[in-house]
């Protein structure tokens, strides 16, 4: 690729796809990455570090170099010789991947699935129930006056979407630091509540009594109790007229709202008060989505299938059922018995009876790094970072889709994972024939 | 190179070139239609058949963020319809929101051929193009709005016609469009400010400008541009009772704007179901006082001609409406009190389009009459090649209930058998009731393919059969001499709603309902070259704009070549004669 500066590069870490990071490449190398936050840095200059060191096969516990070729039919020889194959990950790769995965999936009659079940699913499930009032982030830097963030503390896992979206300034709000509020609710003091102008603190497990509370003092009920979720409803009465007085309102949330206690009915609340609001100003909500590319595997997966995540194609149609074509769960019930691992790692964030089974079946891993589950896998082929070695399209926390460049050459026979998937699904349709 | 066909005997409807009913062999050569084929073309008889071009859906909602929200939100509209995979088709699901596959299947096995996206937001185009990728079995095209951007405000309040139109042709050929749309223009904008701007001269909050200054800027600077389709316009207050009056004096306010080239039409109406409702006089304009404005609008166009206008028909079940009209829904989603979505996009939608489920019933007051309006339209213009059957879908229905709308026009009997347990403000507030007036069968292929592809000013490969056409020919198994349709709607639907066979550039897509999946057919696009010191002005222009109002760069605004090339099919048309 071309030495020198690579301008208005889109950083693939997480949901904010800042779109302004300014790469220098030396020797095939980044070695510098301009307006990148910490994480961003460490991610592009150290692109390089901890691959998975080429295509292998484990076998009795040992693992052995294999060719590219001799890997992909191994993959394909376990996906074919599956009852029930499990798809999972996608939300760490860009768009096209995605597609390729589908299509392996529904020939095999599998179930595919992406991160989102274990993290905004709920999120998905409330809007199922209710809608959604969907923000856009220039329009949260033009227009709020009044920020949330609930269950969510980006300095630490958006490090740069407070500084860029809701503390800079815009076309409507000039100066930020008096027009514009920024509260956050937690169960305990983080680092965002620290640079919030209010901290609002609540008892774990209890976000869906008080969401429920605030809207129903929004509209004007009495309730006859003191206190919810350790708030005097004095105190959130307060909230809820200061909330109905702003002119444009913003709810961002993350997974302290989803995963918790109430998980999609929190959401679910929270969806029905922000459109109760809108019949007094203006308000919308924003999920913080983690992964860079979790949106994009709910869009991609949205117009192919139908359905958002949780696909089961075992009828030759795709059925939709979070609970029982989620991958935890499919793992957890000992029903997987293949497990075809796309850029995310299960092995090490998945809850101990879904490891459990990961241990009894063969598992077939894409990465560009070593990781928790490349050590379990029979099979692991090293991918290119999509962003950095090969381009591709992501979706934005709030819908917007962006095109990543590819910035360095990959390690030498480093695909990108659309291409491999591609040869396992080719692969698939020979052996079926 | 496919082989080359000849279908022969098939008796051929084809209005662009005045044919109606003769029987006429069709040749086929490289995906186009040609004057004739060798001998060893190959040959299908289509004796007792049908013939026609393959249709063209000028205003269905196909690919984009709201489909795929809609979508995502409503796994029961889906769920009750699966669609199995096939050896030649993928797997997928139905109803008013089918997933991409099923999106192109359906069409095919219906003989549609084309099918345009009539809600684009721009800077979300990346987004459709990937879709289109998976969008079989069609021809498709989008159309970018411009109606509720902080870009086009600022060109309206400078006055600055050429930096308008500059702005249009940059936005066209960095997205890929093939035309202009304007939704509510200023109104989707007003309500981020919380202002609910219905009225097409009220004031755009914060610009001092209004949306008839929008609406007749942009007209202008599509004519200015020379863009082969006109401005698509859904207009302010859509939904409301008694808006007939305000939909005609939007069009009054443009009558003036004269077309390039000498062209009548400057304007493409938008979906009447929801643009012309009138209520009983001294009424309150509130649901109880609802009226048809169908025959009152089509006395409008039949005097003034600088526009066309599709029909949007209310089919009755369910449907989702989605626009980039989120007041409006907002509005609908007091009503209903169920699921209600809006999107904003940045500083090109920042109110935001909005979706809501909504199921029509034929024992609602309101939706009786929503549903008489456009029959009651169609049924009294002097001129069909302006009125086009769509359902705009999917907000009055799936396009998969085409053949009943068809139905309803082509026979008297079967609007008397529908009407006979509908509300009675169907009867009451409509003149349906007493028009005998019914479609013929050219009549329905004007208004499916010659007209909707002239207005999309895409009639030289598309809408017609003759020589240089693209081969997009649909079959119907059935006998025109022998049949009479008005007596029989029931034929109507079993005919129109599964080709006997549908070839798309040649290629034979679908023989009864059954369907072989191609790739898509290709993405229509208008390519508007500018002079030299615009493109430099306007380039250096939404640098600064973008960079200062988005968040995200101007640089990723464009979608990129990889995405585009392989589908694209590019019309470049010379627009150096807008002034620098």
């Amino acid at each position: 690729m071309a030495e020198g500066t690579h301008e208005n590069v889109v950083c693939t870490f997480c949901g904010c796809l800042c779109d302004d990071l300014k790469l220098e490449v030396k020797d095939n190398k980044i070695t510098d990455n301009e307006n990148g936050c910490a994480i961003s840095k460490a991610k592009f200059l150290h692109h390089a570090e901890d691959r998975l060191e080429g295509p292998s096969i484990r076998s009795n516990g040992t693992s052995t170099k294999v060719s590219l070729k001799d890997a992909v039919t191994r993959a394909v020889d376990l996906i074919a010789n599956s009852k029930r194959l499990l798809v999972y990950g996608l939300s760490s790769t860009e768009n096209d991947a995605h597609r390729e995965a589908y299509k392996i999936a529904e020939e095999a009659g599998g179930v595919v699935d992406n991160t989102s079940s274990v993290c905004h699913g709920p999120t998905i499930l409330g809007a199922q129930e209710s809608g959604e009032v969907v923000a856009a982030l220039a329009e949260v830097r033009h227009r709020s006056d009044l920020v949330i963030y609930w269950g969510s503390n980006p300095q630490f896992a958006h490090p740069r979407h407070m500084n860029l979206h809701t503390k800079a300034a815009g076309e409507w709000i000039k100066d930020p630091k008096t027009e514009r509020k920024i509260w956050v609710v937690d169960i305990r003091k983080t680092i965002s509540a620290g640079v919030a102008d209010k901290y609002i603190q609540i008892e774990p497990g209890t976000d869906l009594e008080v969401i429920s509370a605030m809207r129903a003092l929004a509209r004007g009920k009495i309730l006859d109790i003191d206190k919810v979720g350790g708030q005097s409803v004095k105190d959130l009465k307060e909230l809820v007229e200061a909330m109905k007085a702003a002119k444009y309102g913003v709810l961002f949330f993350g997974l302290g709202l989803t995963q918790s206690k109430g998980r999609h009915r929190n959401i679910d609340a929270a969806i029905r008060l922000v459109q109760d609001l809108n019949h007094h100003t203006k308000w919308s909500m924003m999920p913080m989505r983690g992964h860079y590319n979790v949106a994009g595997a709910n869009k991609t997966s949205t117009w192919q299938t139908g359905y958002p995540y949780a696909v089961d194609y075992s009828r030759g149609y795709p059925r939709y059922q979070p609970g029982e074509f989620t991958a935890v769960d499919m793992l957890a019930r000992g029903e997987a018995d293949v497990l075809l691992n796309i850029a995310a790692d299960p092995a090490a964030h998945f809850p101990r009876d879904a490891l459990k089974h990961m241990g009894n079946i063969p598992i077939i891993n894409l990465d560009p790094k070593q990781n928790m589950t490349s050590l379990l896998a029979e099979v692991n082929i090293p991918t290119a970072i999509a962003g950095i070695e090969c381009d591709g399209a992501a979706t934005r926390m709030d819908g917007l889709p962006l095109y990543l460049k590819k910035v360095v050459e990959p390690p030498e026979d480093f695909l990108p994972d659309r291409d491999i998937l591609k040869m396992i699904y080719e692969g698939l349709r020979r052996v079926k024939k | 190179m496919s082989k080359d066909i000849i279908l022969t005997n098939g008796r051929v409807y084809d209005p662009m070139h005045g044919i109606e009913g003769e029987v006429k062999d069709i040749c086929i050569s490289d995906g186009k239609i040609v004057e004739k084929v060798n001998g060893s073309a190959k040959k299908i008889d289509l004796k007792g058949k049908l013939v026609m071009a393959g249709g063209v859906d000028m205003h269905s909602h196909i690919v984009g963020s709201k489909v795929g929200v809609g979508r995502a939100i409503c796994p029961e509209d889906h769920r009750k319809d699966p669609v199995p995979k096939t050896k030649d088709t993928r797997g997928g699901v139905g109803y008013t929101m089918p997933n991409s596959y099923v999106i192109g299947y359906r069409y095919s096995s219906m003989g549609y051929t084309t099918v345009i996206e009539p809600a684009l937001p721009a800077l979300k185009a990346l987004g459709s193009w990937e879709e289109m990728e998976d969008l079989p079995n069609l021809n498709s095209g989008l159309l970018p709005m411009f109606c509720n951007s902080m870009i086009t405000f600022d060109y309206v309040k400078e006055g600055d016609q050429s930096g308008l139109a500059a702005f249009i042709a940059w936005t066209l050929q960095k997205v890929g469009g093939l035309g202009v749309k304007m939704v509510n223009p200023g109104g989707t904008y007003a309500w981020a400010h919380g202002v609910d701007l219905r009225d097409h001269e009220g004031e755009i909050p914060g610009w001092g400008i209004t949306p008839k200054d929008v609406t007749r800027s942009v007209c202008k600077a599509v004519e200015a541009l020379k863009l082969p389709h006109m401005m698509h316009f859904h207009p302010n207050n859509l939904g409301r009772v008694g808006n007939v009056e305000t939909t005609i004096a939007q069009l009054d306010m443009i009558k003036d704007i004269k077309g390039h080239g000498g062209r009548d039409h400057i304007c493409h109406l938008t979906h009447m179901s929801f643009e012309t409702l009138s209520s009983v006089e001294g009424g309150d304009l509130d649901w109880g006082s609802i009226e048809s404005g169908g025959y009152k609008f089509a006395q409008y166009m039949n005097k003034n001609k600088h526009f066309t206008a599709d029909m949007g028909q209310i089919t009755f079940g369910p449907a989702t409406t989605m626009t980039g009209d989120g007041p409006f829904e907002f509005y609908l989603y007091q009503l209903t009190g169920g699921k209600w979505v809006s999107l904003a996009v940045d500083v090109e939608l920042p109110g935001g389009a909005g979706i809501v489920p909504y199921t029509y019933s034929p024992k609602a007051a309101g939706n009786s009459v929503q549903w008489a309006i456009p029959l009651e339209f169609a049924l009294s213009v002097d001129d069909v090649w302006r009125c086009i059957i769509s359902t705009d879908h999917p907000n009055a229905g799936p396009f998969t209930k085409y053949p009943l709308v068809f139905s309803w026009l082509m026979s008297k009997k079967q609007r008397d058998i529908w009407m006979e347990d509908m509300h009675k403000f169907a009867h009451e507030r409509t003149i349906l009731p007493t028009i005998e007036r019914e479609w013929s069968l050219q009549d329905v292929v004007i208004s499916t393919r010659a007209s909707p592809a002239k207005i999309l000013g895409i009639e030289k490969t598309k809408g017609h059969l003759g020589v240089g056409a693209d081969a997009d020919v649909s079959v119907y198994d059935v006998d025109t001499t022998k049949v009479d349709f008005a007596k029989n709607p029931d034929k109507i639907i079993k005919v129109f709603s599964e080709s006997f066979l549908t070839f798309l550039g040649g290629k034979q897509v679908s023989k009864k309902g059954k369907v072989k999946g191609v790739p898509n057919e290709g993405v229509l696009t208008i390519h508007p070259e500018i002079n030299e010191s615009l493109w430099a002005r306007i380039n250096k222009e939404l640098e600064q704009k973008m960079n200062n109002w988005y968040s995200h760069s101007f640089h990723n605004y464009p979608v990129p070549d990889v995405y585009r090339k392989h589908l694209e099919k590019k019309t470049v048309i010379d627009s150096t004669s807008v002034p620098a």
